[in-house]
This record gives structure tokens, sequence and C-alpha cells, in this order.
């Protein structure tokens, strides 16, 4: 197995990223090629049909383009900026089509034990992910099982709190209080992987 | 409810605004907030930062090649030289239309030397536009004395019915300055003083919507052709 595969650079991608904003096709296609099967990847988990996650991302891309002039780089990594742009359209889209997807905690539940996984044993999976997931996934690791796949559930299915209740066969205070505090949970422990 | 100094609830809408599960009302109250309040803003978009890259924990998978051909097409970004090939391997009237261009071009050119024979120096400014296969597509000259720009486009590119080509003069800095936005494969435009300053060495064309380009600071679109602005 090559072991080119790297995580994109984010200072590269910012580059590549206003560099699009002044309609430089070229350096488009680079951020394109290097972000692409990450995104895709993503818009697969939400929507679980190909050809619905294909017209998401081009989609996105071309929001991605329209959009770039106005990427501020203080506010946001470029992956967080286009990942955000890719799970409005695909919420939009579902809300449009009125499919319906399967929700499947389980599977994001071993997504996460998977991204921590010694890097040994899966070194691609491991070597595709950011800093940033990577110090996401050992926080989200440290909460407890169920309470992860309730943040899970809604951040990739746009769930409100009764409908992850409902998913969860839960009390919807349960839910809430669990929400809250993973959240809390998340944000101390990520600050202070950040100061180590 | 006044969430300013409410430092705790600040963080758990925001979050919660992140995460998904604020909706309805409460979500749309929330923007407005966020509409007015710098920091809220701020808290917003570091808890993006912190959930955003669950995004990442779902395995890469590669996207089929049509995927990126379909933006190309959206986005016009296709090179006008795979038009070109497109017409070669496509028809005949291609090759007459060539004929006829060149046959057109090589007059123009008389014309332009006699031009010149006879009352020299008339054209005084020209740049030939080269796409990105280094093609002439754009002939332009300027007549400093009569005050008018000349354009003719060479190569067959005829842009999509909602769109327009649009010339520019590119100073070495500052915003683009546009020249005209072209009609028809002729085109006269009146001559800006600006054109011709000293500080202007290129010139461009670009692909724009309809009736050229929104943004008075320049193109929008991708440049199709370039080329230097020659002092005769």
């Amino acid at each position: 197995m090559s072991i080119d595969v790297q995580p994109p650079d984010p200072q590269q991608l910012a580059t590549w990223l206003r560099a699009s904003g002044n309609r430089d096709g070229a350096a488009f296609r680079s951020l394109y090629d290097a972000t692409s099967p990450k995104l895709f990847g993503f818009a697969l988990r939400i929507l679980h049909k190909h050809e619905l996650a294909e017209e998401v991302l081009q989609e996105s891309f071309v929001a991605i383009w329209n959009n770039a002039a106005g990427y501020q780089s203080h506010l946001s990594a470029p992956m967080t900026w286009m990942t955000t742009i890719v799970r409005n359209k695909a919420f939009d889209h579902l809300r449009r089509s009125d499919v319906t997807v399967e929700i499947d905690a389980d599977q994001f539940d071993r997504d996460v034990m998977d991204a921590l996984h010694d890097p040994q044993a899966t070194p691609i999976e491991a070597l595709q992910m950011s800093g940033d997931a990577k110090a996401l996934a050992w926080c989200m690791s440290a909460l407890e099982g169920v309470h992860r796949q309730v943040v899970a559930l809604a951040f990739f299915h746009d769930l409100s709190h009764s409908e992850v209740a409902e998913h969860m066969k839960l009390p919807v205070g349960t839910v809430k209080t669990w929400i809250r505090r993973s959240l809390e949970k998340l944000r101390t422990c990520l600050a202070k992987r950040e100061q180590a | 409810m006044n969430i300013r100094h409410n430092v705790a609830l600040r963080h758990k809408l925001a979050a919660e605004y992140v995460l998904g599960t604020l909706k309805g009302g409460a979500r749309r109250r929330f923007e407005g907030w966020m509409h007015q309040d710098a920091d809220l803003r701020n808290i917003t978009a570091q808890w993006h930062q912190r959930l955003a890259p669950m995004a990442e924990f779902a395995p890469g998978v590669k996207p089929p090649k049509r995927v990126w051909s379909g933006i190309e097409r959206r986005l016009n970004l296709t090179r006008p030289a795979s038009g070109w090939r497109f017409r070669l391997s496509d028809s005949l009237a291609f090759w007459r239309n060539l004929g006829v261009a060149s046959t057109g071009l090589a007059a123009l050119l008389l014309v332009v030397v006699l031009t010149r024979t006879l009352e020299a120096p008339s054209i005084s400014y020209v740049a030939a536009l080269t796409d990105d296969k280094t093609q002439t597509a754009v002939l332009v000259t300027a007549d400093s004395r009569r005050r008018a720009i000349d354009v003719s486009l060479v190569a067959p590119a005829q842009p999509a019915a909602d769109k327009s080509l649009q010339l520019w003069a590119v100073p070495k800095t500052g915003a683009p300055r546009s020249l005209g936005v072209l009609g028809d494969k002729r085109g006269r435009f009146p001559l800006p003083d600006n054109a011709i300053s000293a500080d202007v060495v290129l010139l461009a064309v670009s692909l724009e919507p309809k009736g050229g380009s929104r943004d008075p600071n320049g193109p929008t679109g991708p440049i199709l052709y370039k080329g230097n602005w020659v002092r005769l």
C-alpha cells in the first residue's frame, strides 16, 4: 500500500481556495482533487444513495467556486468551510426530495472507533484524517458510547432533540441533557488537547 | 430573551445551532442575534471548527469522473480548445468556414497594411490575443487618431446564448478597465485615454453573463484570451 496518501495540508488548501476566489481554474481543480474523496465520502454517509451524493458534491463545488472569494481563513479551516457547505446542500436535498435515508448509528460508531485505531492497523484511514479530526475522534471516544451516538445522529441526519429521542427510544429530556453535557465535554477536551 | 450576558447560554445555543438540534423559530431567532453580534458569530465559528471534522470520520470515496465534468460544464470552466477539437472532428462546414475566415483575415491584414502605408501611423496599438494553447483568437487594433478600437474574433468559439465576451485593458496595478462587450465577431469601441496609458500592458477577453460583467471592478468569469498590448 502506498504511503503517499497524505491528509491535505490546510495551508495548501487555503491557498487554492483563495486562488479559486480569483478565478484560477487550475487551483480549483487541485482543490477538487485533494478534497473531493473526503467530501464525497461524507455526502455518501449522509445520503447513502450514490446518485444523490454525486449531485450534492457537484452543487457543493459550484457553491465553493462561487463563494471562494468570501472565504475567511481566520474564521474557519478550509475543510471546515467546505464540509459545512456539503452538509447544508445535503440536508437541503433531503428536505426537498422527501427521500428517507436509513439511519445507522452503529456505523458511525464504527467510523469513530476506526478513526481512533492504532495507525499501524489502518494506515490509510489514519493518514487521511486532518489533525482536527484526529483530536475530535479522540475526544469523542472519551464519551459514553450511547452519548456519542446521540451527538452523531443529530450531526449526520439533521435530527431534532425529539427525533433523536424517538429513534433511540429515550425520553426527550434525557437526550437534551446528554447532548448538552457531551458538547461541554468535547469543548473542554479539545481545549486541553490544544494546550498540550 | 437577552442572551448577551449569559456566556453559558451563548455557548449552548451556538453549539446546538452548529450540531443542528436548534430548529424552527429558535434557530431563526439565533440567526437574527448572530447578525448583530460579532462575538456570537465568533463563538459559532469556533463550534463549527470543533464539530465539522466529524465529516472526516466517514471513509473517503473517490467520486466518478462525471462529477468533475458536470462542475466544469456548470461553471463554464471548459477551455475553448475543446471547442476547436469538437469542430475539427465534427464537420466539413468547419473547413469551409476556416477557408472563408482565412480569406477574411488575409483581407483584413491587407487593409491594415494598406491603411498603415496610406495614412500612417493611424494604427497605434495592436494586440493578438491567444488562448491557453497559444492559438490566436482575437485581433485588437487601436487608432489613436480616430480614437477607436477595432476587435475581430478569429477563433470560431462563440459564447452560449446567455453569455457575452468582454474586452479588458489590464493595468500593471489596479482593476482592469472594460473596453466593451463584443456583440458579434467584429466590434468597434471608442478608445478611452486610460486604455493606452503607459501602465496598460495587457488586453484580455473574459466570459461574462449576457451584457457583460456586473462587477464594475473587473471580470467575474474566466479569462479566455490574453495578449500584450503593443505600441507601434
